[in-house]
């Protein structure tokens, strides 16, 4: 029974309450918003109300639920619209086929590829191997939904320090959280078949009530299988498929719209869904089988808001409405009032739209692989959703109202109302051998084996550049991945991750640039030509200026890039909320990026080859060590945080990506956390050969080493074509050593034996995490 | 069983059965490594041999020359690894499949089909076609954890295996693992025993190996199996199980050091001679 005295219990059999909203006080409409876990602020309820007036009658609990999934900050981006729309949206379309619930790329000619990365941070930060599973769940139902095969999953990852022994109240310890989302990536993904191919692990204390669990997604498909997330119109039917529906993810989306607080365990675990990739991986094949024998219409994932919005989109997609018998959906458990039905966001589900007259053959194919679907309901004319139980109508919006959702131009700081962090200068030891191998050591930095090896990053058998390079005793890190996807084709897909937290806190304009520079150098330094974007957003309350100033500024940085490099970013998704009662999250502008790579078979790895080459770094160093790890390190706070020129970081990968296409790069690493020092070292690690390298006179040691300036790379050139090299670099390369003996050396200020620096890289997370 | 070395029939005639049921998911690597080389290769449910489909679904075992279970987690692997899918076989197919292991028809199980194999009982077989119950395991690996890694596999096998036999005796493989039970157990008592035999029977195909094939150690050996075995074979070494995947290095760009590497790219991957063999050995037998 519902606690609610103005909740009206219809005289039907079974639970659906009409809700009087009518008579209610200011008081008694934030009561029933908070009391039905709505989540919607006064204003939102007095809309509602306006338009129940309008129809002259009192809305059932049915609609009121499903009115506040549709307009949680999650589903409408009702905050972070009207800077999306000046920043994101208008970036370029270059090769862009298609922007639904993940973006389409051109591939070539015969084929596409698709990349969307979410969210899922709220649920992993309560239960982290539920919360991390569906999250892999959601972003490949994104990619199904296009009618693509999902062929790689990145995920990258943010915590508290990781050895960390006491949280406050309501919070894990990180470790725990890092084994149960590393956990639940790896059961699911694994499960499913698709390979986890990249991500990254980010440690930092702003990150130990709130964790950020970022989920990736590529998909691969023929150009003429591209399916719309729509109805195609009257006559349609709509099939739900997959899992059955249950009481698991109810409020999911009001739930992510909100900070998390002591209580939240308690109080939303019912919101966190429960995976099953054994439901999950025959549905996909059904799905895409039944695209490929051209049965379907449109197909559209179940996320946020369950059946409550993807019902309304898919039809309105169409431009049309849809008739539902509630009562069709096949259930986990019986006794579900119609709104949970409506609203819960259970797993492995997704809608199919079809023609009438294809359902039998539709059916024949779920058969097949025993996966359930049922039609629901049809698709009609008016735009307008109608809802029957048992013959009873208990919901009948119009879409327009449903879909379109408040957008708000909330309160935003100006830079000059944000406090300039004092700059104090750090304490660096004298030695910068024991420096550069503290930094080798840090979390952030050390080898991410121990996860990479719990993924199976080789299913499907189409990785050919793999997230641990070189000697196979002894790897080294990945700046991209490249994954084949067409067998026996040499043309493939470089993918990688871009953030900085640091200096997105520090500066998030900067931070933003900062993002979309990494991204785009990971990418040239395997080879690839960067070709698309899509971004995560993580950041903390949007109702509070200061909060929002970050997220504005940051997504001014990635635009501005993106259109000076002529990127699209033909998917997105904002993350707002990502505080706790201890503080907001350091902003994390998170940037999954896909290159094209014409010729597979001239990739290169980050570790060194071969003794005798020459290793020149790309681009310049500045001093900008604001939010360097070296700073963060040694108590530096505040400073100068590296820009980004695009036309730079243009001419610099040009030359790089001539360079490997011309067969005369060995390695190539972009230099990034630690600057030239970390970077050198680690592709010594991975080559196991050591390094002689000199010191530029014109800047102090510590930045010459340790500046994280954008835009820069370092390779190993072809002793042989050193003179062609010249040529093609110019003014942009300068020599910085050679290929020699088993030390790191740079002048007379450090000198480390590879085999330690493989020490301090290699061994702190296993220290940790056991 | 024809004539040594007297090529019968096309590569392109030689039908390879792919089977799989919900979650086994390396169907599309493991039907593209036959179908590269040249064979007829069809991936199919477990269903389409056993039960109520259309007409134009179904399928017989008898019509393939190979069988080949995939990787994967076949029904999620949460009884024990394989054991759905071999039950579900085992009840309706239990004789079709002994009746095609006894033709000297080969049969390949790769990681999850490895393990399908070891439920099915027709691995290690000693002594009969199909056991009855299972004679081993794979547990869980010693580490508690997935292992996804590159491993080497030393080629053991004197000469009876259908799918080493191009392969030098004592060579190392580079073949991946991808596994988190690989662990190849005995029933305690019976542990030497069954070694002895499976030596004296010429059943063990690939051990792990070190890289520099000194002294065996984790990770090179993932998963702490008896006597670092990969892989063995059933006493007519028509039946190939092994953890590690082969369809994934059918070219030198799979390999993860490939970039350090003198060799053509697009050459041959390590796991290739494994495919190869099998259907030359098809070739001169049917």
């Amino acid at each position: 029974m519902l606690d609610l005295k103005l909740a009206k219990k219809r005289d039907v059999p079974f639970s659906l309450y009409d809700i009087d909203i009518f008579s209610a006080s200011d008081e008694e409409l934030k009561e029933i918003s908070s009391k039905l876990g709505l989540n919607l602020s006064l204003q939102e309820m007095k809309d509602v109300r306006d338009y129940f007036q309008s129809k002259n009658r009192m809305p059932t609990d049915v609609e009121i639920q499903s009115i506040a999934q549709a307009w949680s900050e999650h589903c409408c981006y009702k905050s972070s619209k009207v800077f999306l729309r000046e920043n994101i949206f208008n970036t370029p379309t270059t090769g862009v086929l298609s922007k639904g619930d993940a973006g389409v790329m051109d591939f070539d000619d015969d084929y596409a590829y698709c990349l969307r990365i979410e969210s899922h941070n709220h649920p992993s930060a309560i239960e982290p191997y539920g919360g991390a599973a569906t999250g892999i769940g959601g972003i490949v139902r994104d990619v199904l939904a296009m009618g693509a095969q999902p062929i790689a999953l990145v995920d990258p990852l943010f915590f508290g320090e990781p050895d960390l022994k006491e949280v406050p109240a309501g919070t894990k310890l990180p470790k725990y959280l890092i084994k149960g989302v590393v956990g639940g990536i790896r059961d699911y993904g694994n499960r499913i078949g698709i390979p986890t191919v990249a991500g990254g692990l980010f440690f930092d204390k702003s990150y130990t009530g709130n964790c950020l669990v970022n989920v990736g997604c590529i998909g691969f498909l023929r150009k003429d299988k591209l399916l719309n997330n729509s109805v195609k119109g009257v006559g349609d039917v709509l099939i739900l498929v997959g899992g059955k529906t249950g009481r698991d993810g109810i409020h999911g989306v009001n739930f992510a719209s909100a900070e998390l607080h002591e209580r939240s365990e308690d109080e939303s675990r019912g919101a966190v869904q429960l995976g099953d990739p054994i439901m999950k991986e025959p549905t996909i094949h059904a799905c895409l089988e039944a695209n490929d024998k051209g049965l379907l219409s449109g197909i559209k994932d179940l996320g946020g808001g369950g059946l409550s919005c993807v019902v309304g989109e898919i039809a309105l997609a169409g431009g049309c409405g849809a008739v539902v018998q509630v009562d069709a959906v096949h259930l986990k458990e019986e006794g579900l009032a119609p709104w949970e039905i409506w609203v819960s966001e259970s797993q492995e589900r997704m809608m199919l739209a079809a023609p009438k007259e294809n359902v039998d053959a539709i059916l024949d194919i779920f058969k097949m692989w025993d996966v359930p679907a049922v039609v629901i309901g049809e698709v009609v004319d008016e735009q307008k959703v109608t809802l029957y139980y048992k013959n009873e109508i208990i919901y009948e919006l119009d879409l327009d109202f449903l879909t379109k959702g408040p957008e708000y131009c909330r309160p935003c700081a100006e830079a000059e109302d944000i406090p300039k962090t004092a700059v104090k200068k750090p304490q660096i030891p004298g030695d910068l051998g024991s420096v550069l191998l503290s930094l080798l050591s840090d979390p952030n930095i050390a080898s991410k084996d121990w996860v990479i090896r719990q993924y199976d990053h080789e299913v499907r058998g189409n990785t050919v550049i793999k997230p641990l390079q070189g000697d196979v005793s002894h790897p080294g890190p990945a700046d991209a991945t490249v994954i084949r996807p067409l067998p026996g084709s040499c043309r493939g897909l470089a993918i990688a991750i871009g953030v900085n937290p640091w200096f997105t806190g520090l500066d998030p304009l900067k931070g933003g640039k900062s993002s979309i520079d990494e991204t785009f150098r990971n990418i040239v330094a395997v080879g690839g030509r960067p070709h698309a974007l899509t971004d995560c957003l993580n950041f903390g309350n949007p109702e509070k200026p200061e909060k929002l100033y970050e997220f504005r500024e940051a997504l001014k940085g990635i635009g501005d890039m993106a259109k000076a490099l002529d990127l699209a970013v033909p998917s997105g998704n904002v993350s707002f909320y990502n505080e706790t009662t201890y503080g907001s999250v350091l902003p994390a502008p998170t940037i999954l990026g896909v290159g094209i790579v014409e010729d597979i078979r001239k990739c290169v790895t980050t570790d060194f080859k071969e003794e005798g080459n020459p290793v020149y770094l790309v681009g310049q160093t500045k001093d900008e060590m604001g939010a360097s790890l070296l700073w963060r390190k040694f108590g530096g706070e505040g400073g100068d945080v590296p820009d980004s020129d695009p036309q730079e970081l243009s001419a610099n990968s040009d030359i790089v990506l001539k360079a490997i296409s011309e067969g005369i790069v060995k390695s190539c690493h972009d230099c990034s956390d630690g600057g030239v020092a970390v970077a050198v070292s680690e592709m010594c690690i991975g080559g196991n050969v050591g390094f002689e390298g000199t010191l530029p006179e014109n800047l102090p040691a510590e930045v010459s080493l340790f500046s994280e300036s954008n835009s820069r790379f370092i390779l190993e050139i072809d002793a042989n074509q050193e003179s062609k090299w010249k040529e093609l670099a110019g003014s942009r390369a300068q020599k910085i050593g050679e290929l020699k003996g088993d030390k790191i050396t740079f002048g007379k200020e450090i000198s480390i034996s590879v085999e330690s620096a493989r020490d301090a890289w290699s061994k702190p997370l296993w220290d940790i995490m056991g | 069983m024809g004539h040594n070395g007297v090529i019968k029939m096309d590569t392109k005639d030689i039908k390879v059965c792919v089977l799989r049921i919900e979650g086994t998911n390396c169907e599309d690597e493991t039907n593209e490594a036959f179908r590269m080389l040249g064979a007829s290769a069809e991936t199919i449910h477990l269903k389409q041999l056993t039960s109520d489909v259309s007409p134009a679904m179904r399928r017989k075992l008898e019509d393939y020359h190979v069988l080949a279970f995939p990787g994967g987690f076949s029904a999620g692997d949460y009884v024990r690894a394989g054991a759905i899918f071999a039950a579900r076989m085992k009840s309706a197919l239990a004789g079709d499949l002994k009746k095609f292991v006894e033709a000297g028809k080969p049969v390949l199980g790769i990681c999850n089909g490895f393990q399908i194999l070891v439920e099915l009982g027709l691995l290690p077989a000693m002594g009969q076609t199909m056991s009855e119950f299972p004679q081993s395991a794979l547990y869980t690996n010693d580490s508690a954890r997935f292992e996804c890694r590159p491993t080497f596999l030393r080629h053991d096998n004197k000469g009876k295996c259908l799918f080493t036999s191009q392969v030098p005796f004592g060579k190392v493989l580079m073949i991946p693992s991808a596994h988190a039970e690989g662990n190849l157990k005995f029933p305690s008592d019976l542990q030497n025993k069954y070694l002895e035999k499976l030596e004296e029977n010429d059943q063990i195909v690939f051990r792990y190996v070190n890289p520099n094939e000194d002294e065996i150690s984790y990770p090179w050996c993932p998963n702490g199996s008896i006597s670092q075995i990969a892989g063995i074979c059933n006493e007519g070494g028509n039946v190939l199980g092994l953890m590690p995947h082969p369809e994934r290095v059918m070219f030198r760009l799979q390999h993860p050091d490939w970039t350090r590497s003198k060799e053509c790219p697009d050459g041959a991957g390590d796991g290739r001679a494994i495919f190869q063999s099998v259907l030359d050995n098809v070739k001169k037998s049917f």
